[in-house]
């Protein structure tokens, strides 16, 4: 739920039970006042009768009392309490039960007692109330109204500013070099929230802008020195005076400095997918592109007498040759390293899926680990970037890759 | 061969001007850019060895004063950056070919000679050696006068040999000559023996002689 609707709904509880209470008040109050206004006229009308009684010593008659009905009745009571009681009142012009007030009380009239009973209509205080209860209930829908829409269009657009924000921050992303600006707020919250945000965003992308050129540059700085290297060796084994046991030892560093560099070159290839630096794309057919690498391997898969298997359909993707090549060049080399001799690579590619299965070990991979930089099964001799870098090439593209295991088959699917 | 090596690293220039000297070729060396446009402004070389991370700027500047001064020089650019960008630059502004470091000596003088031998020669040229003789426009390899049939890739054994002719090519350089590094694959090896046993017992039938000298278990020379 928004900001905006918990703000609403909460203001809009309290002033509508604030609203209640207050009217619940009023009403009770002015209840309470008009009865007593009532009792007070009673009580008037109840001397008016004594008063009467006094001077003309006989009991008036009902009408004489305006609208009030009066009522008496003998008893043979010497003592009686005046009291008052909620009483209906029968409207003689309208005809008809209204709610009433009335008092009894003891008079005496020529040494005979009679109780009086005087019942007031309380029509008139109902009707205030109405009215009140009336303007309570209008000025709560009023007040309820305004609420909403000050709520609606003014907290809206308060807010503005920092869905703004919120925005921005959402399609931030720390590889490109596009930085969050600055916006103008009335709002000093909204305006610090924005500059917080912006230099944020701008250190972070300048912290990895520079890692990004210090991987780069550390990767391609020990080029040179393994330039020499290799160089060094290529003259030292001009040399045919050195033993075989010193060849087999600069064989050993070859392999090495090879390794070396091409884990370079790997880790280079890794920084330029992150970094997006091969951003040509072109129309590529990937069963092509699988055609042309199975002909490249074509002397290795014959070598360990592997089956290879293909049914490859047409599939046309608009990607970079040289990131596509490599992740062809990767399932092959893959598949074919992790074969044993006589084994069979099996390729489909159908719909938008391409899947290389091969046999091998007959214990499946670990397919959350598999994925991760320089993650190793026992037996690989490779640089543990291959299966990074097919994600990572993967990824980039959207592209999406797994791993099974079925029936003795290691399966490597990509959905393009 | 007259040869410029413009590359600032020492280690690197002074092996590779040992490489090349050593096969007869004349080399001359520099370590910045400025000797470099000074050394092309007076002399003529057959082909520059061009490194382009230089400690006072790019190496495309020479290319930029060759192709404004009309010069007709091989350039061979050597970089420590594997940049699709570079290498388009630099062949754009009248570069050859372009290596990427680390490589193998032996690859770079074959390098060089496939673009020396293709801008002196025009493409219709024929290579000799010995008895071996190479029509290097239709890739025809004759011996003796008898056509030698060749798979590519022995083909290309044989040019990469004979271009170091005499020099000892490790099995690493060979691999990666003819495999590139898409093939980091231990087993490559094997394939370099086969391929050689087989381009060997071509080469014997015919010339009764064995050109392939093995040494150790690191490479193979070819005399």
């Amino acid at each position: 739920m928004k900001l905006a609707a918990h703000y609403n709904k909460a203001s809009i509880i309290i002033s509508v039970s604030v609203l209640l209470a207050s009217g619940l008040v009023y009403y009770l109050t002015i209840n309470h006042i008009a009865r007593q206004q009532l009792d007070s006229d009673l009580s008037e009308e109840v001397g008016e009768v004594i008063n009467y009684v006094n001077l003309n010593q006989r009991l008036p008659r009902s009408v004489e009392f305006d609208e009030d009905l009066t009522s008496f009745v003998k008893t043979n009571l010497t003592k009686y309490d005046t009291h008052f009681f909620d009483a209906p009142y029968a409207n003689p012009k309208e005809k008809k039960i209204e709610q009433g007030r009335a008092v009894t009380a003891l008079i005496k009239v020529k040494g005979e007692n009679y109780i009086v009973t005087i019942i007031e209509s309380r029509e008139n205080t109902e009707y205030l109330i109405q009215i009140i209860s009336a303007i309570t209930l209008l000025l709560t829908a009023v007040l309820l109204t305004i609420l909403i829409i000050t709520n609606r269009y003014v907290l809206n657009g308060l807010w503005k500013p920092f869905y703004y924000i919120l925005q921005q921050v959402k399609k931030f992303n720390i590889a490109d070099t596009s930085r969050i600006d600055t916006i103008e707020s009335r709002v000093d919250e909204f305006k610090e929230l924005s500059d917080a945000v912006s230099k944020m965003s701008s250190r972070v992308t300048t912290d990895y802008q520079g890692l990004k050129t210090f991987t780069e540059n550390a990767s391609h700085e020990m080029m040179t020195p393994l330039a020499i290297i290799t160089s060094k060796l290529d003259m030292l084994i001009q040399d045919e005076k050195l033993s075989s046991d010193q060849f087999a030892q600069i064989t050993d560093i070859y392999s090495a400095a090879g390794r070396l560099s091409r884990l370079n070159q790997s880790l280079l290839l890794l920084v330029k997918i992150d970094n997006n630096l091969l951003r040509d794309t072109e129309d590529l057919d990937i069963k092509t592109v699988t055609l042309e690498k199975a002909q490249q391997f074509q002397e290795m898969i014959g070598n360990k007498n592997i089956e290879l298997d293909m049914s490859l359909d047409s599939l046309q993707v608009n990607a970079s040759k040289y990131l596509i090549d490599v992740l062809i060049n990767n399932l092959f080399s893959n598949a074919i390293r992790h074969n044993h001799n006589g084994g069979r690579i099996k390729i489909t590619l159908s719909g938008n899926q391409l899947c290389f299965q091969n046999s091998g070990d007959n214990k499946p991979l670990d397919e959350n680990a598999i994925f991760e930089r320089f993650y190793k099964s026992g037996s690989s001799d490779g640089t543990g970037l291959g299966l990074a870098i097919m994600k990572n090439i993967c990824t980039f593209y959207h592209f999406e890759i797994k791993y099974q295991f079925r029936e003795g088959m290691h399966c490597f699917l990509v959905a393009f | 061969m007259k040869l410029l090596i413009v590359e600032d690293e020492q280690g690197l220039r002074e092996t590779i001007e040992k490489y090349f000297t050593e096969e007869g070729s004349i080399c001359e060396v520099c370590g910045d850019l400025k000797t470099a446009l000074k050394k092309i402004a007076v002399y003529e070389y057959d082909c520059i060895l061009l490194d382009i991370g230089l400690p006072d700027g790019e190496g495309f500047a020479v290319l930029e004063y060759l192709k404004s001064s009309g010069k007709n020089e091989c350039v061979l650019i050597i970089s420590a950056r594997n940049s699709l960008d570079d290498k388009i630059k630099g062949l754009n502004i009248g570069a050859d070919d372009f290596i990427t470091k680390p490589f193998h000596l032996a690859e770079l003088k074959a390098r060089l000679m496939a673009i020396f031998r293709r801008k002196t020669f025009g493409s219709s040229s024929t290579l000799d050696y010995n008895e071996i003789s190479i029509d290097l426009l239709g890739r025809n390899v004759r011996v003796k006068g008898d056509a030698l049939i060749l798979t590519k890739k022995e083909y290309d054994m044989l040019l990469y040999f004979i271009a170091n002719k005499g020099r000892v090519i490790s099995k690493n350089a060979i691999a990666e000559h003819l495999w590139g590094d898409e093939m980091d694959m231990l087993d490559s090896f094997d394939f370099i023996y086969t391929h050689i046993k087989n381009l060997r017992k071509k080469l014997m039938e015919l010339s009764g002689k064995d050109f392939f000298t093995t040494i150790y278990g690191v490479g193979y020379k070819f005399v």
